[in-house]
């Protein structure tokens, strides 16, 4: 039997409902599960491209039932369209995204974000964070659930023995100490502890030259320090082709690399094929998982 | 500038000599050790007919072959290739030293260098964080400079570069990203572009999305990009840094601004290693070299590709006329 996967359709006002429906219709997606959209139900209440507190709410609403039809086996993974951090914030929903609330919804905590796409694969240690917030985000306990937690899952999307390498902070990472101490501090020593529980992971790395070494397939998975640093390379390599998947939740969940693009929405101009991308690998995840 | 002799760089250097690939495109002088130059025509499987003067100044234009101005400074053969070799950085310290003397006394109007290794250099006692501070110091230069990276697509320029990222963070000022946006306005013009497209790379994942996560694009960088557009400047940003190179790459901008030393460089080495060339922008003379290092793993083997170093030739040109101007 073929998997059901939920579709949310995410912010309403933004380009979500319209490349949710586009994928859920899409031929590739109905051959390998059963599709689900869940949107609020009155979608001409939301001015496509505005911002607002009603649509934040929406969003929301429709990520919570979809969470507890997963829970509760109605459907077997979720797919989710992008939703505005700031219309969260308007409408008072302290989440800054998808990933904190499904960890929330579910109870789990210890979460990550991870971008696969077929040339290559990254792991967030931080997310939606200033820059400024990252070398004090990057401690020795979150670097080493996010290496635990990569270690762990990746063998649900079919890599056994996953070789994961960890990208340095700071440039040349760090050079030995004269561009920045966090390597040394707190990055190596959580390699090497990783190494001693028997994961396999190298570095920290110099970033630039390791997004290469990876694309050439000598890593599976990269662990990258923060958001653009894992990003810039996945969208150069893979624009509308990645696919961004939570690692630590009891359910199967991913979604699109983009964001509501309010800039285009209602227009029908908007490209799905990242939500399809998701929809396909959510639909190949849930079949794994009920293997 | 043959390069550091225990890599790949005579070997690069004799196959854009022998090919006369970028001859149209400037009047090409080697200096350094002619003992490095025939070590790279061994390594390159190739001759270039050439002939030794004492001085720049010595050579006939058109010149019947190859100018060499043999400094006498480095025997090859003395050293173990794919090795660090302090002396070969002392030498190749030295070559720039006086190629530098050259250049500042008129008799060379741009600088291209086949790679050299850092380490090296620093062994041999040339110890500077990276080879821009290097041709400053030597230059004598004061005021703001920088790195440049071209690749075919589009070429980056750094508000911060060799500093660590908390450093960094806090060297984004509006002082800086000014200086920066003149200076890529002024190589990209020189390079041809008129007027040039500029991106300026925001510093937060999503550009701050409006504050939620980081400030610096509302407090620093929106309002400095705004002051310099009202100048004429055509510089468009902060942008979400994880998108604005994939529009540069479509063509959107003919230069990215970026914020600290792995936004750009993380972009620039994925799109175009083989082919990127890396600029010291600002100083009194044009550097060039190719963005590839001295490959030791390949050395030796005759497969080193020479694309880098003739383009890095092509663009000081290039940069050097447009000063000649």
């Amino acid at each position: 039997m073929k998997p059901r996967v939920a579709i949310t359709v995410g912010d309403p006002s933004g380009i979500g409902p319209e490349i949710a429906q586009k994928a859920a219709a899409d031929e590739r997606v109905r051959a390998v599960c059963e599709p689900v959209l869940y949107g609020p139900p009155n979608a001409v209440a939301f001015p496509p491209g505005v911002v607002s507190a009603e649509a934040g709410r929406a969003a929301y609403e429709s990520i919570c039932s979809a969470v507890r039809d997963a829970q509760a086996g109605v459907v077997h993974a979720i797919a989710t369209a992008p939703v505005s951090k700031l219309a969260f914030a308007r409408a008072g929903l302290a989440w800054k995204g998808h990933t904190d609330l499904l960890a929330h919804l579910t109870g789990s905590s210890c979460v990550a974000m991870m971008f696969w796409s077929e040339p290559l694969k990254v792991v967030l240690a931080s997310v939606h964070v200033a820059l400024a917030e990252v070398p004090r985000a990057l401690t020795r306990s979150a670097l080493d659930d996010v290496v635990s937690l990569a270690a762990s899952e990746l063998p649900r999307f079919g890599i056994a023995r996953p070789r994961l390498a960890l990208a340095g902070l700071n440039p040349h990472a760090g050079e030995h100490g004269l561009l920045g101490s966090e390597e040394e501090q707190i990055l190596r020593p959580a390699v090497e502890a990783a190494c001693a529980r028997g994961i396999d992971i190298a570095g920290p790395f110099p970033a630039d030259t390791l997004f290469v070494r990876a694309a050439r397939g000598e890593f599976d998975a990269v662990i990258a320090c923060y958001h653009d640093q894992g990003l810039i390379p996945v969208k150069l390599l893979a624009f509308g082709q990645a696919v961004n998947v939570t690692l630590g939740l009891p359910i199967v969940r991913t979604s699109v690399d983009h964001g509501t693009a309010f800039d285009i929405a209602g227009q029908g101009k908007a490209d799905p094929s990242s939500m399809i991308a998701a929809t396909l690998l959510a639909a190949r995840l849930a079949a794994r998982s009920r293997a | 500038m043959l390069g550091d002799p225990t890599g790949i760089g005579p070997e690069v250097a004799a196959k854009v000599l022998a090919s006369g690939a970028a001859a149209d495109a400037a009047r090409i002088v080697v200096v350094g050790d002619r003992r490095v130059l025939d070590l790279g025509m061994r390594d390159a499987g190739t001759r270039v007919p050439y002939s030794v003067y004492r001085r720049v100044e010595d050579v006939p234009w058109p010149a019947p072959a190859v100018p060499v101005v043999d400094l006498g400074n480095l025997d090859p053969d003395r050293l173990a290739r794919g090795e660090i070799s302090p002396e070969a950085g002392r030498a190749c310290g030295d070559t720039l030293r006086t190629m530098i003397e050259f250049a500042l006394g008129g008799r060379l109007d741009g600088i291209v260098f086949a790679p050299l290794s850092k380490a090296a250099l620093n062994r041999g006692g040339y110890q500077f964080p990276d080879e821009h501070q290097m041709f400053a110091a030597l230059t004598g230069h004061a005021g703001f400079f920088g790195e440049m990276n071209v690749i075919p697509e589009f070429a980056t320029f750094r508000v911060t570069s060799h500093v660590s990222l908390r450093r960094a963070i806090d060297l984004v000022t509006p002082e800086r990203i000014e200086a920066a946006l003149r200076l890529a306005d002024a190589m990209l013009r020189a390079m041809g572009h008129n007027p040039p497209r500029l991106a300026v790379a925001a510093l937060n994942p999503h550009g701050g999305e409006s504050g939620l996560f980081g400030d610096e694009e509302i407090r620093i960088i929106g309002p400095t990009v705004e002051r310099l557009r009202a100048e004429g400047i055509a510089a468009v940003g902060p942008l979400s840094s994880d998108t604005v190179f994939l529009r540069a790459r479509r063509g959107e901008f003919d230069g990215v601004v970026m914020m600290y030393h792995d936004q750009g460089q993380i972009a620039t080495k994925l799109l175009g290693f083989h082919k990127g060339v890396t600029v010291t922008a600002g100083l009194k003379t044009v550097f060039a070299t190719p963005a590839h290092g001295t490959g030791f793993d390949i050395v030796g083997q005759g497969k080193a590709d020479p694309g880098g170093l003739e383009y890095a030739l092509r663009l000081a040109a290039r940069l050097a006329a447009a000063r000649a101007v």
